[in-house]
């Protein structure tokens, strides 16, 4: 056993106790660390998983599926290397790994689930092979740091070359993602949602990829659920939706979600026709990798979302859901689960411009949020670094607003003067922070 | 008064926010009691530009304008009737590049509308930042977000705009976008109208114009418009 390695392990392990204790995350520091004292930390660590590594890729979901299916596979029985926080670039992968060593500095896991940043699996792929590649969807998602969604694709191709033995659970109902996964000959099954589904109605939203990514022809669809996701086809090439191998049916969207699947019927109490897909996507990896999955429903039942996904805080008398919504489709789809609660409510929308946010802000003019009018809006508060962008957005869909750059204050306001329904869409760096304050005014005036 | 927008290809191209510019136009038309109506020609449509005030061509992929390059030869005669009749032009990214005689990329020759004397060549790296510049179009600073590959050589045009912040057309000539007649063309989006209503006024004004003759456009509130102007400015120039 290498002294560097179990010192980067031990070293990583206080930076992380160290942020804990002061109120930050630092699990990317942390692994920044171990890599910085032991470059080939990652790789090692990687290597002495028992069993199968699965990596969840894709624009939206990531986080969701990926813990939905570490849950799922410890609900086995299973133990799991997992980064649950979603930190998924290269420290935050290494400091998935290096947190579950042992002091030690061996890892003693059966299996490894982990989200991985599209543009990083760049970095992630020369450290181990993973066996199985979940790919959610793609969507457009911070162009300025991605450039365009082909070179997303160009990426994801790329690395899969070089890993030809990853199979790749794929989402059947993008072409995009079926389009990946014909071009670049890794083995592959499909999951979707084969029968329109009546909750979702059909919007103008801009779709990406509404093109054969073949031969450039129109596609056309028999139906949408929602962004680009449908039963589609080419009329020209004859690229159409793949078989469908774990075929979600009977979906119902309301209070909670449910639908079958082969024989199982599968129920879950979020909201979010989204999340039929990110449950959808962990069952089928977890099936197709051989689990029985027979604690699939309880493992759901007990599932609490955290780290701002349709996360639930209550202060004083306010009940309040935090979400994360950081593009487009995501948007849209917060939009339409927050809809689907029939009570007043009131809003409060923060939109940040870091790094990690993606610099540019154009795409709030891609959202819907006309469907934010009407009498089941109490208010809408604006906040965050760019929350005069936002309060511009919804004046020109003639919806009026709030502006308040503190992201507490905003909080504290509705809390006093709402309705005690508040919603909380936030954009990826506005997460953390927004989490820390519900936390903190929740242990303070509960 | 009726103002009609064209939105071109909005299928092909529709990247960055470009549904803000017609939100834009269209509320700031209906804000004053301008009837305003938006038709999308979608790639397959034909175009009758003598119903259109405003055209709009968006930004999109390049994968995306290689195949709007080939729709465009059907209307290129009608659309350069319109620009040389003054009318009214607002091309973005994709679009601007498309304005020019070609776009010259690694994988091959984009062939361009040749309506404004330009060309582009893919450069090395993407330019990709909030931008800053000083438009002799309008008195308050242009604020928007840059984010292209290609650099625009506008010859002896006028340029849209002097640069304060950000790379511009080429990242060197210290100026941004084209100016020529009734045509705007920028790398801009983020989008550009809504933060800079004075240029969207501009082109509303200049539209009514060529149809019906001298207007004095009825003023706005714009203390949002302007708070989220001048909070990119200050942040950035500082």
């Amino acid at each position: 056993m290498k002294i560097r390695r179990i010192l980067a392990v031990w070293t990583a392990k206080a930076a992380c106790g160290i942020c804990r204790h002061m109120g930050r995350q630092g699990v990317t520091w942390a692994g920044k660390l171990a890599l910085m004292i032991y470059p080939p930390v990652l790789r090692e660590l990687a290597a002495e998983v028992r069993g199968k590594i699965f990596i969840v890729c894709g624009t939206n979901g990531k986080t969701t599926t990926n813990n939905l299916l570490c849950s799922a596979l410890e609900a086995e029985g299973q133990k799991i290397v997992c980064n649950r926080t979603g930190s998924n670039m290269l420290n935050g992968v290494a400091a998935a790994f290096v947190l579950a060593a042992g002091m030690d500095g061996r890892i003693d896991a059966d299996h490894a689930c982990i989200e991985v940043d599209e543009a990083s699996t760049r970095h992630i792929f020369p450290q181990f092979h993973p066996d199985y590649m979940v790919l959610t969807n793609l969507f457009r998602d911070q162009l300025d740091r991605y450039g365009e969604i082909d070179i997303t694709m160009d990426i994801l191709k790329g690395v899969l070359d070089s890993s030809p033995r990853t199979e790749l659970i794929i989402n059947g109902d993008d072409a995009l993602s079926a389009f990946l996964a014909l071009e670049c000959r890794n083995p592959s099954v499909t999951y979707g949602i084969s029968e329109q589904v009546a909750e979702t109605s059909d919007t103008d939203e801009i779709r990406e990829g509404r093109f054969c990514k073949k031969c450039g022809a129109r596609l056309s669809y028999r139906f949408y659920h929602y962004s680009q996701l449908g039963d589609y086809s080419c009329p020209q090439c004859g690229f159409s939706r793949p078989p469908i191998d774990h075929d979600a049916r009977g979906v119902r969207v309301g209070d909670q979600l449910s639908f079958s699947v082969g024989s199982e019927r599968i129920v879950a109490n979020y909201r979010g026709f989204y999340n039929v897909y990110n449950i959808l996507a962990a069952y089928a990896a977890g099936r197709h990798a051989g689990f029985p999955l027979t604690h699939f429903n309880q493992m759901l039942k007990d599932f609490h979302p955290e780290n701002g996904r349709m996360e639930s805080f209550r202060i004083c008398n306010t009940a309040i859901v935090l979400n994360l919504a950081k593009n487009p489709a995501g948007f849209n789809q917060n939009i339409a689960a927050v809809m689907t609660d029939p009570r007043p409510k009131d809003l409060i929308i923060v939109i940040n411009d870091n790094e990690q946010d993606g610099t540019d802000v154009s795409w709030l003019w891609d959202v819907d949020f006309d469907r934010f009018s009407g009498d089941r809006i109490n208010s809408i508060t604006v906040s965050g670094i760019r929350c005069r962008d936002m309060q511009l957005r919804l004046k020109y869909a003639d919806i009026p607003s709030i502006l308040d750059d503190d992201v507490e204050s905003a909080i504290w306001g509705r809390v006093i003067d709402g309705c005690g329904n508040l919603y909380m869409l936030v954009n990826y760096t506005a997460l953390f922070s927004t989490r820390n304050i519900l936390k903190k005014l929740e242990d303070t005036r509960s | 008064m009726k103002l009609t927008i064209g939105h071109l290809y909005p299928d092909l191209l529709n990247l960055y926010g470009d549904r803000g510019n017609i939100a834009c136009l269209m509320k700031r038309c209906q804000w004053r009691g301008i009837e305003a109506r938006t038709i999308g020609f979608e790639s397959e449509d034909s175009i009758d530009f003598s119903l259109l005030d405003i055209v709009l061509l968006g930004g999109g992929s390049d994968r995306e304008q290689m195949l709007v390059c080939e729709k465009l030869k059907k209307i290129r005669q009608a659309f350069q009737s319109y620009v040389e009749d003054n009318g009214v032009v607002l091309a973005v990214c994709g679009g601007y590049q498309l304005l020019g005689r070609y776009y010259k990329t690694k994988d091959g020759l984009i062939q361009g509308l040749d309506l404004v004397d330009l060309y582009t060549e893919q450069g090395e790296g993407r330019l990709i930042n909030n931008i800053i510049l000083d438009s002799p179009l309008c008195k308050m600073p242009v604020v928007g977000f840059e984010n292209h590959g290609g650099r625009t050589n506008i010859g002896k045009n006028r340029p849209f705009g002097k640069v304060l912040y950000g790379a511009g057309n080429d990242g060197e000539s210290g100026y941004e976008g084209v100016i020529y007649k009734n045509v705007i063309g920028t790398y801009l989006h983020g989008p550009l109208l809504p933060k800079n209503p004075q240029i969207c006024d501009h082109l509303i004004k200049k539209a009514l114009e060529r149809r019906y003759g001298d207007i004095d456009l009825k003023p706005l509130d714009d203390r949002q418009e302007h708070g989220a102007n001048t909070y990119m400015v200050k942040r950035l120039m500082k």
